[in-house]
């Protein structure tokens, strides 16, 4: 009986001290302060509550700690009237703020939203029990680093390049990297980024470009609009979505830093249209792509129909507005400005239904079982 | 209660911009202050809009703290108030309202420049550049600057929106991207729908007047400006063919290049070095005339005696984005890695 004991005590403790072990790997240079971040224009979750932010005016990623959130249930969150509420609680017009993004933290279903105002002031809210609720960003425990500039610093010159900004476009996390897409105002191009996390001095850039080999006459470098690492086929692989609407995977493996990569382009998701947001939702041991559009519905896209599909699409879709490679359907969602996981398999959404009201709501979950 | 508005003269001054006062409380475009002493557990609260009494349980405060300051109180709001709009505010079973309007003489938001300056543009073209007086909200950015065609119309899919507007840390400079998914051959936009422009018709560029500063007020009046399109550029800039205007020895002339072409606003900037003999950067300004197509540097010390070199950057673009190192639009079946250089391109000169 005492063996026993002490073999719980022992395990006890060793998850314990397994996991003060975890936590304090990816959060040993956390420090507790003022980040001093100027903008929030994309975030994501990664382990442990660590919330990464892109803060494109400051050229700087902010990782801030936000696991002591409560854990909530949030699965009939329900916000009527979202940009109303929230331009009541900044003291102002509707079209004085914008809805930046939007983030649950797997962990413990915390919803999170930032707000850009016309001041420049960056604002975090989080949602509980249908309230919104400020999170101050001025004492936060945080590591950070800064965005370096992959053009001067191949070239090696002498020149400030005072003019240049990086716009992110999206930022997710896996297994210890940061990667980031995004744009700048100098070149057209698809700057693809990956920062180790813990923050070091490591960054590395690719630039990811779509190839159509057919009528590849001339190249077609273009900005990542929306991205998510994810599996295919038993591979780590990138699924891209272009402002041009393409849909193009790339092996991760195969994107080498300062490297060009060439995808392989599986959908065109009509034109005039460009992705806002993807997810990766798993259900009942299903697998499905939802990707919210400006100019589309919600689509969903089966990852076996993503995985069976050994194709490129090399021709122009010579049909106006028409939609080909891997099939997907469209989901009775339309104006979806904001789109993330929730829970076991459910999805959360920003979306301005047909009557004007912006809500801030679960989708139905049925459409993705 | 009868609603009391408080408009007093303003006092602007910087660190208390436009303050005003009441007999109970000031209040400033970043806070209230109340000179009364209030219990330290109830807080100031403060609500958008002129809320009658019955109606405050309900109401969404705004967000703010508040500050005890011995015989002052401050609350000092998540965002500045905004102009023109009526508040509510509570404190010691008080409430008052209030409002801050525009003062008199504002500095209103204006355009002090848009790049290219030229009236006569390819037609692809891939960038404008903005130059505000002041620094801008980017909220809603994108809704508020347009082309319009030769009919009147408003052209769809021509300026590439973005969610993170490209603006200069000052916040006085916007670039924007003619959508380069039209501009740029190759592209399914530009296949689905063509370049965003029709050569020889003349359009106006709008910026309306509803675009804002960062205290939430508009322009006075819409930006037009009228332009002809013409063909298309699918050359790059050659430094060989630009001419150098030498300046004499010991004055402080300006160094005058002749591009032969309007040149991009944004990729001169920072990226032209002038490097003397014995490597050493000389110091002076750079300004870019005559419709983007003269480069002018005005030195601080004067010329000496010396051998120079004028070092460009590879990235210096045209208006169509064509770079000194390669085409926008590049050829795949003829371009190699080989062909993109990223060492600087040079001019030389002698002062003697």
């Amino acid at each position: 009986m005492k063996t026993f004991i002490t073999f719980i005590v022992s395990l006890t403790l060793s998850f314990y001290v397994n996991e003060i072990q975890a936590n304090s790997s990816l959060k040993a240079n956390f420090i507790k302060g003022n980040p001093n971040i100027t903008s929030i224009h994309k975030m994501t979750f990664g382990p442990e509550g660590i919330l990464f932010i892109g803060d494109s005016n400051a050229a700087q990623i902010v990782a801030i700690d936000l696991s002591e959130h409560p854990k909530l249930d949030n699965s009939e969150v329900k916000i009527d009237q979202l940009d109303e509420v929230i331009a009541d609680m900044m003291g102002t017009t509707v079209d004085q703020i914008q809805i930046t993004d939007m983030v649950v933290n797997p962990e413990n279903n915390n919803i999170y939203l930032s707000i850009q105002h016309s001041s420049g002031v960056p604002i975090l809210l989080r949602v509980e029990e249908n309230v919104l609720k400020q999170v101050p960003l001025d004492n936060v425990s945080f590591s950070k680093t800064t965005l370096s500039d992959p053009v001067s610093e191949e070239a090696k010159d002498r020149r400030g390049r005072k003019l240049r900004k990086w716009a992110v476009a999206d930022i997710k996390y896996m297994n210890g990297k940061v990667l980031l897409s995004g744009l700048s105002n100098q070149e057209f191009a698809s700057t693809f980024r990956s920062i180790d996390f813990p923050f070091n001095e490591k960054q590395t850039y690719s630039s990811l470009e779509i190839y159509h080999a057919a009528h590849g006459k001339y190249e077609t470098h273009a900005p990542i609009k929306a991205f998510i690492p994810t599996s295919i086929n038993g591979t780590q692989h990138l699924v891209a979505g272009y402002t041009c609407t393409p849909l193009v995977i790339f092996p991760m493996d195969k994107i080498e830093p300062g490297k060009h990569s060439k995808g392989r382009t599986v959908a065109e998701l009509g034109s005039g249209n460009s992705p806002v947001d993807m997810i990766e939702i798993e259900n009942e041991g299903n697998r499905y792509l939802l990707i919210a559009n400006n100019n589309r519905p919600l689509m969903k896209m089966d990852f076996k129909d993503l995985e069976a599909y050994q194709g490129s699409l090399t021709t122009p879709v010579t049909k106006k507005g028409a939609a080909v490679g891997v099939d997907y359907v469209n989901l009775p969602f339309v104006n979806v400005h904001q789109l993330d996981k929730l829970g076991d398999g459910g999805f959360l959404i920003i979306q301005r239904e047909t009557n004007g009201n912006l809500a801030l709501k679960t989708g139905n979950s049925w459409w993705v079982k | 209660m009868n609603p009391i508005y408080i408009l007093l003269t303003l006092t602007c001054i910087v660190s208390e911009m436009f303050s005003q006062t009441s007999s109970g409380f000031t209040f400033s475009k970043n806070q209230i202050i109340i000179s009364q002493d209030i219990s330290t557990n109830e807080n100031i609260l403060v609500y958008k809009g002129e809320i009658i009494e019955d109606r405050l349980s309900t109401a969404t405060p705004i967000l703010g703290k508040t500050i005890n300051e011995g015989k002052k109180t401050k609350f000092i709001p998540l965002v500045p108030f905004t102009f023109n709009q009526k508040y509510t505010l509570t404190y010691n079973n008080s409430v008052e309202y209030f409002m801050l309007p525009i003062p008199a003489n504002y500095d209103f938001l204006s355009i002090k420049e848009v790049y290219p300056t030229s009236l006569s543009l390819p037609a692809n073209l891939l960038k404008l550049y903005i130059r505000f007086s002041k620094p801008i909200s980017i909220v809603n950015l994108y809704d508020n600057i347009y082309f319009k065609s030769p009919s009147g119309d408003t052209l769809s899919r021509a300026i590439l929106p973005l969610e993170n507007a490209l603006i200069s840390e000052d916040g006085t400079l916007l670039t924007l991207w003619i959508e380069p998914g039209r501009q740029k051959r190759g592209l399914k936009p530009n296949q689905q729908f063509g370049p965003v422009f029709n050569i020889q018709e003349k359009y106006q560029l709008v910026i309306s007047k509803a675009i804002k500063d960062q205290n939430g007020v508009s322009m006075t009046k819409d930006f037009v400006r009228f332009f002809q399109i013409v063909n298309e550029d699918r050359r790059k800039p050659s430094v060989g063919d630009w001419e150098i205007q030498i300046p004499s020895i010991n004055s402080l002339s300006n160094l005058v290049i002749k591009c032969n072409e309007s040149l991009d606003y944004g990729s001169i900037q920072d990226n032209i070095v002038i490097i003397k003999g014995n490597n050493q950067e000389v110091d002076g300004i750079w300004q870019l005339l005559a419709n983007e197509t003269l480069l002018s540097f005005k030195p601080i010390k004067p010329w000496e005696k010396d051998n120079y070199q004028i070092l460009f950057d590879p990235g210096i673009e045209d208006l169509a984005g064509n770079n000194l190192g390669r085409l926008f639009d590049t050829n795949v079946n003829y371009t190699s890695k080989d062909d993109i250089k990223i060492e600087p391109y040079k001019l030389e000169f002698n002062i003697k």
